[in-house]
């Protein structure tokens, strides 16, 4: 059975990466600040995987972006994600080229699923990676797009199932109402999953330590524990995230 | 002879990891994609992304298909990854039914099990446990089980034991890796397998 | 001689903090008050709560209670609660702190946009200035002239609303690490302000002030004895009532009251959303860097340490990054402000560093203590 993975996610705009709370945006610092405060080529071996996100607000480099990415990845050897604002073929070409392992899709799956469709056939289910960004409401969950701007009429139980149908690769669920606050993730989310859901999940929005990883990872429906909170986990804080998970029994890879 | 390693190149995937790892390694590296120019090289790597249909009908197009099998007749080491390996088949049934490159009894197909009775996923994406088999030289210096990075929905099966370097399994038994001569492929990605991965190209380089 | 420091093996409270204790265990009195707050039934509070608003809920349209804000998170949140939870009719006041910030003016809009009545006192401007002035060089407290003026000119309006509640927001000895003094005590007085919050300064100050046109002076005057006989007049901690939880405060602040936060961290620290008011914070958490050995970083992870967001591990290292960050980006406005040249002002910050913790290298203070 597949090992369980600590995902870690980098949000960047413009040159420079940043803190999400609920969705708003604090500026931590640039490609320097990252490689002081995270050297990723030692710290490379403690997560399965790197997810970095475009969350520009305004017109997108792609090529600069792509850049960036080789840069952080550059000893990184572990699948790498990228994605934010795709909406072409191109783009994804260009991604793919680029290093990407896998793309990760947001908005084009509400707004655009003949892109996903293509982009499945061309290059596989498990290239495409579907993100989820939902609120809480009263007794249900709502889907967001557009960076959690816009309210999708369909609920969230109901978009996932069509996802499935998409034939994406793994689902990528970020709360938006936990993003950035350290008070663990919505478990209670996973009900909302379809019934013998046979997608990756990736869980993401309120990790902030360890502890919020281990319990995440400690459901069965979880396959891929992700945090985007790059103040926490400076310094040592995902090698000592790994080691915790490992001495609390989560089949984690070894190498 | 140095070791020069031609990354095969025919238009489907991404060759920029396996590129890095190799360069990681120590290794000159060359990305190439024209048949007449894939001479010289003391090791070939054949990489894959995407449906087998799809990468074998870029590799006949281009006169790949025929070089590989010369190349490997006359003694040069390949190594297949992911896609790269199950192209090393007979067939394959993903995207339609295709004649592989031949050059390993064996056969692609997707995963048979029931993922609703078993609660395994399809594809399948990951770190997971791969048990070498003793004596194999891809996996040289292993312990008995090892991590490496997989994101596959169709796997091999071979009739025979003697490709096999190593088994893995997810919902059903299946081919992680085989080695035969001079061939050697894996079905997950070293290149994104850690230390181990790197660890598993290195002997690639040195032991094939 | 060098100091030896030590920090609460929970939160990252160091042994300098004034009044702070420490248990068998090394946690500071901020984390056992935390324990404390988790397990204690609040029910009693919650009820003492709601006797002192049924006692003094306005029937006939009148202000029932007074709540200080800046139109941040803490203040805003109290606000709310009074007027949407308990039906109180709360008057909101602000009293303009010098160099106010484009953000905190912003975030002061939205909140009282979002419902409030507000009164907006700004006390004499060259008065506040020269109170600051001298706070900051006598005793390392930038902002003293309006420290004070929170207290004063609050309780000056209250009294000529004749309100007779004041909830401020938390207890900071309690919450923070202080005095445990008001641990239990729902109300405090006037002395108690005098001797915790304004060090016992205040008298000294008022004599410093004594060239001053009394009328000026006006907010920065305590009532006398005198002027309290026969008035009714509580002052109250929120944080007395309710588990305070700052983060909390900021998620309501923000969802119902328009608080908008920086978009990078803010000096010191790797927050964004808490004291973005006025310019002066910057240079007064620079100050308790200097004195005690710690910043806003420091207060900022004991909060995320405390309500589990961050492991005391992982806070280490932001605490190292972001703490004691010397606020250059405001320099010039506080040479401006103050009048003083670059060499005037690194006096009194020469004055204020302790030498036991600190020292100067390439001028600038240095930490001689590693955060462990």
């Amino acid at each position: 059975m597949a090992k369980k993975r600590l995902v870690f996610t980098l949000l960047y705009q413009q040159g420079a990466f940043y803190l999400s709370r609920n969705f708003r945006l604090q500026r931590v610092g640039d490609l320097h600040w990252l490689n002081n405060n995270y050297r990723f080529a030692s710290i490379a071996t403690a997560i399965d995987e790197l997810v970095i996100l475009d969350v520009s607000r305004q017109p997108r480099d792609l090529d600069v972006f792509c850049a960036m990415a080789a840069e952080v990845s550059a000893n990184c050897f572990m699948p790498l994600a990228l994605g934010g604002g795709i909406t072409t073929m191109a783009q994804a070409e260009t991604l793919i080229s680029n290093g990407a392992d896998k793309l990760i899709l947001n908005t084009a799956l509400a707004r655009n699923p003949e892109l996903v469709r293509e982009l499945v056939a061309i290059y596989g289910s498990q290239c495409i990676v579907a993100s989820v960004d939902y609120r809480r409401e009263a007794d249900s969950f709502a889907v967001y797009v557009d960076q959690g701007q816009e309210r999708l009429d369909c609920p969230l139980a109901r978009y996932l199932a069509d996802l499935e149908a998409l034939q994406v690769g793994e689902l990528y669920l970020n709360c938006i109402d936990r993003d950035g606050t350290g008070q663990g993730y919505c478990l209670e989310v996973l009900q909302q999953l379809p019934p013998a859901c046979h997608l990756p999940v990736i869980m993401a929005g309120g990790a902030g330590n360890q502890h919020h990883l281990l319990a995440g990872l400690a459901c069965s429906q979880i396959d891929a524990a992700a945090t985007a909170n790059l103040f926490n986990f400076v310094g040592d804080g995902l090698p000592r995230s790994r080691d915790h998970l490992l001495d609390h029994g989560i089949a984690m890879a070894r190498w | 002879m140095a070791v020069e390693v031609a990354i095969v190149d025919y238009g489907a995937g991404n060759l920029r990891s396996v590129r890095q790892a190799l360069i990681h390694l120590g290794v000159h590296v060359t990305v190439q994609g024209d048949p007449d120019r894939l001479r010289g090289f003391s090791h070939l790597v054949l990489p894959g992304v995407g449906s087998f249909r799809r990468a074998m009908e870029l590799i006949r197009s281009r006169g790949l298909d025929q070089l590989l099998a010369e190349r490997v007749a006359q003694g040069v080491p390949l190594l297949g990854i992911c896609l790269g390996m199950q192209l090393l088949a007979a067939r394959s049934s993903e995207d339609g039914e295709t004649q592989g490159l031949g050059l390993i009894a064996g056969e692609v197909d997707r995963f048979a099990f029931d993922p609703v009775a078993t609660g395994l996923k399809i594809p399948h994406v990951g770190f997971d446990a791969v048990t070498p088999v003793a004596g194999s030289r891809l996996f040289s210096g292993f312990a008995q089980q090892v991590d490496f990075y997989f994101t596959h929905s169709f796997r091999l099966r071979c009739g025979a034991i003697e490709p096999v370097a190593a088994t893995a399994w997810h919902g059903e038994s299946y081919v992680a890796a085989v080695e035969q001569g001079v061939l050697a492929g894996t079905q997950f990605h070293p290149e994104k397998s850690q230390a181990n991965g790197l660890k598993l190209l290195a002997n690639f380089l040195e032991r094939f | 001689m060098t100091l030896q420091p030590t920090w609460c093996r929970h939160c990252l409270n160091m042994s300098t903090r004034p009044r702070i204790s420490f248990d068998a265990r090394g946690w500071c009195n901020a984390c056992q008050w935390m324990e404390q707050k988790a397990d204690m039934d609040w029910a009693p509070r919650q009820q003492e709560l709601r006797t002192l608003l049924d006692r003094y809920r306005s029937s006939h349209g009148g202000f029932d209670c007074l709540v200080p804000v800046s139109g941040g998170k803490d203040g805003s949140y109290v606000a709310y609660q009074l007027k949407h939870v308990f039906g109180m009719n709360p008057l909101a006041i602000t009293v303009r702190p010098a160099l106010s910030l484009e953000l905190g003016d912003r975030n002061l809009s939205h909140f009282v946009a979002s419902g409030y009545n507000h009164i907006h006192v700004s006390p004499d401007a060259e008065v506040m200035r020269r109170f600051n002035r001298y706070g900051f060089i006598e005793k390392g407290f930038p902002y003293y002239g309006w420290l004070t003026a929170i207290l004063t000119s609050i309780i000056r309006t209250a009294l000529n609303f004749d309100i007779p509640l004041i909830f401020y927001g938390e207890d900071g000895e309690v919450e923070y690490g202080g005095s445990t003094e008001t641990r239990n005590r729902a109300l405090f007085d006037i002395e108690y302000m005098k001797k915790i919050y304004l060090e016992g300064g205040y008298e000294k100050v008022l004599a410093m002030l004594a060239d001053v046109d009394p009328a000026s002076l006006y907010f920065w005057r305590f009532p006398e004895p005198a002027e309290l006989e026969g008035k009714e007049l509580y002052l109250t901690h929120w944080s007395y009532f309710e588990p305070w939880d700052s983060y909390r405060n900021y998620l309501v602040a923000k969802e119902h009251c328009g608080l908008q936060e920086k978009e990078e961290g803010n000096s010191g620290t790797f927050t964004n959303f808490a004291q973005n008011d006025q310019a002066l914070y910057a240079l007064h958490a620079y100050l308790m860097y200097l004195k005690f050995g710690f910043g806003r970083a420091t207060q900022d992870a004991g909060i995320e340490i405390r309500r589990g967001a961050m492991t005391r591990d992982q806070a280490v290292h932001l605490v190292r990054l972001y703490d004691g960050h010397y606020p250059e980006e405001f320099i010039a406005t506080y040479l401006d402000y103050y009048a003083m040249s670059q060499e005037e002002f690194d006096a009194v910050l020469d004055r204020w560093a302790n030498q036991d913790l600190f020292e100067k290298i390439d001028g600038r203070w240095t930490p001689r203590f590693e955060v462990v």
